[in-house]
């Protein structure tokens, strides 16, 4: 009798084995009545300041939600702090991916925490939009499941040294980087058009993420006498190398990268060193627009999130996610992730609060534009052009970058 | 130039002076390098950025006010955790003070957030002088001159009152200390006390420059451990000369060697100093304490 149990039991666990995975052969994270999306983003830690990313991206699916859902299914979103580590986002994403079953991420600050979950999220087919971070490595080579629409710092970098030197008439350009991919690739850029101008980069000065003094980085830019520096580099830093600067009476036209083009928070913390930076955007600044669909996204946030800055990060987490929302309507009730993938592919010409975005079979990068903006009295920024594409032949940077 | 680099490294060497100077005064009595430093010293940063920028009061009782805040943590710190570790060997008291310094972190970064903020401080490092070739704020001069005042008080203490000379005691022997009567306890809690507001002294410096945030110490806590490695771990005046020492090392390796790899000189130096010179450069000799 004894027996008989243990076989029965025995051969209850063989059969769930068995037929367990033709349950999970269903779509991962959806639903009759929701779709779950995940998305790390820093809240705590060195680049907290770009963690609003992650609040902007869940106050679109909060509005979204508001309105209905899509195709009768609620968003459910799921945000993580990783504190800028990637061992955290790795331990992050595997358990929103095995425990909550997101079926797809969104977003997620930094270069370093997305690389360490880039393969593990192709693996197990988790379509992923919006990388909040310029690197190339998200859309070159392609890969089936990832979508970039954050302009290329490479690309940044060109648009900055065009404008400098065609429009600004600049002779002697820097760069002061961050020793890492981020300020490698700006450095990369830099270097390809000042080299289609005939140009050189006259100094390029690296620091580390953690240094503090910058006295000695500061008088070697110096000395190389430039009219124009680039700053590739964290917050932070951008402020503490304005200080020292204005301290040693050097005084060139600061340019720098998105990653830094939150002038209310710069011009506070630099005491006002940041007015007349010029800065290359990837939306429409939140002080300085006219667009309805800002105001919307605006009164969305004082109906779900009245405590939230009105920031250009906040914004930039709704920006980088539209496509995807886009994509989930567009590929209707029947929702997988290859269902999604072609939707994502279909998308041309799309506009939300950023540049014209377009995908296709092997084309994984969003938009290669971006404009420029300047930061005047009080952190209140302007806009000093339209959207600019960028002309730099990828595949040349990328050789040089060694991949 | 030579010059030049050496003046620029002056303010930050003497902020690595303080750092070093706080935990070998921890060091000396317990022999516990006190890794919560540089997170006692960025909270009590902020607690002076609240009293400043949100309660609105004048600068010289914020700055009163965080030093008060500072020597309340410092003796809370000794009295609640390390004075209860139970077994204390100097590894599992290690620990306890990395503890605090991830405790205090999530704190500040709960409390205040991370964003970066911008500390008011009366002295403006924009007001330059020149100092020959070199340009200094009024900010780096008052760093420097705080710092040289401090360690002047620092010696006056310890040579002339009555505390200063029962804290070097129980540093030297601490039972026999109190067989002298001297209560080491209460002298363990006087010495996180003034190594915590030393600290928040060095904080309150630095944030200025570097603006604030909750990751405001953690390059100058490492640079000050060197420094007090570099200088010795058990003397005063050698801790506060390699703060110095480190800050000119690192900018003329940085002016004339790589800028690339300045920040990696001071442990670099860290390794160097225990493989030939483990005591460090100042202190007189190495006794192990059994």
């Amino acid at each position: 009798m004894k027996k008989g149990l243990v076989m029965m039991f025995g051969c209850w666990v063989v059969l769930s084995l068995i037929l367990a995975p033709v349950a999970m052969a269903e779509q991962r994270g959806v639903t009759d009545t929701e779709i779950r999306i995940g998305q790390y983003g820093p809240q705590t830690g060195p680049a907290a300041l770009w963690g609003a990313v992650a609040r902007g991206s869940g106050l679109l699916f909060d509005m979204i939600n508001d309105e209905g859902g899509i195709h009768g299914r609620k968003i459910t979103y799921y945000l993580r702090d990783d504190g800028y580590m990637p061992a955290r986002t790795k331990a992050i994403v595997k358990e929103l991916v095995e425990d909550k079953g997101v079926f797809a991420m969104a977003s997620g600050v930094g270069t370093a925490p997305g690389m360490a979950v880039k393969k593990y999220l192709d693996t197990n087919k988790v379509p992923w939009v919006g990388p909040a971070t310029g690197s190339s490595h998200w859309a070159y080579p392609p890969t089936k499941y990832l979508f970039a629409d954050y302009p290329l710092y490479i690309d940044e970098a060109s648009i900055l040294i065009n404008y400098a030197v065609k429009t600004l008439g600049k002779k002697r350009i820097a760069i002061f980087y961050q020793n890492d991919d981020y300020g490698k690739e700006g450095v990369a850029g830099a270097e390809y058009a000042l080299e289609k101008l005939g140009m050189k980069l006259v100094a390029s000065v690296s620091v580390e993420p953690l240094d503090t003094d910058l006295s000695s980085h500061c008088m070697k830019l110096k000395e190389a006498n430039p009219d124009v520096v680039l700053l590739w580099l964290l917050p932070k830093h951008g402020a503490i190398i304005l200080g020292t600067a204005a301290k040693m009476g050097f005084s060139p036209q600061w340019m720098t990268t998105s990653t830094l083009s939150d002038t209310p928070i710069m011009f506070q913390i630099t005491k006002g060193l940041f007015k007349g930076v010029i800065f290359t955007s990837f939306g429409e600044l939140p002080d300085a627009t006219t667009n309805p669909l800002m105001d919307k996204y605006n009164a969305a946030r004082e109906k779900f999130a009245p405590k939230e800055r009105w920031g250009v990060f906040y914004t930039a987490g709704i920006l980088f996610v539209e496509p995807m929302v886009e994509a989930l309507k567009r590929a209707g009730r029947d929702l997988t992730a290859d269902s999604f993938v072609k939707a994502m592919e279909s998308i041309k010409d799309f506009q939300g609060i950023g540049p014209k975005i377009s995908y296709g079979p092997n084309q994984r990068q969003g938009s290669r534009a971006s404009f420029l903006g300047k930061c005047g009295e009080g952190g209140k920024s302007e806009k000093l052009s339209g959207w600019m594409t960028s002309d730099v032949d990828l595949n040349v940077v990328l050789k040089k970058l060694g991949r | 130039m030579l010059f030049e680099t050496i003046v620029n490294s002056l303010s930050f060497g003497s902020l690595y002076a303080l750092v070093a100077l706080a935990m070998v005064i921890i060091y000396k009595t317990s022999e516990v390098p006190n890794f919560g430093q540089g997170e006692m010293a960025m909270l009590s940063t902020f607690v002076a950025f609240s009293l400043l920028a949100t309660y609105k009061y004048s600068f010289v009782v914020s700055f009163v006010g965080a030093l008060l805040f500072a020597a309340a943590l410092g003796v809370f710190l000794e009295f609640t955790f390390l004075r209860r570790a139970k077994d204390p060997n100097i590894l599992s008291l290690i620990l306890i003070t990395l503890g605090f310094e991830m405790i205090l972190y999530g704190v500040a970064s709960w409390k205040w957030g991370a964003d970066q903020q911008l500390f008011p401080f009366p002295i403006s490092d924009q007001d330059t002088f020149n100092l020959g070739p070199a340009v200094l704020s009024y900010l780096n001069l008052a760093t420097v001159l705080i710092t040289l005042l401090l360690m002047l008080m620092l010696f006056l203490f310890f040579r002339y009152t009555k505390v200063g000379i029962a804290m070097k005691a129980t540093q030297q022997n601490a039972m026999a200390a109190r067989i002298n009567g001297i209560r080491t306890n209460r002298i363990l809690s006087i010495t996180w006390a003034l190594s915590s507001m030393i600290g928040a002294v060095a904080g309150m410096l630095l944030a200025p420059i570097a603006t604030l945030d909750p990751n405001l110490m953690l390059d100058p806590l490492l640079k000050g451990f060197s420094s007090a490695v570099l200088g010795g771990m058990t003397s005063l005046v050698g801790a506060a000369l390699g703060g110095y020492i480190l800050s000119i090392i690192e900018n003329l390796f940085g002016k004339y060697v790589s800028l690339e790899f300045k920040s990696i000189v001071a442990f670099g130096i860290i390794v160097l100093v225990l493989c030939f010179k483990p005591s460090g450069l100042f202190a007189r000799h190495y006794v192990r304490k059994v």
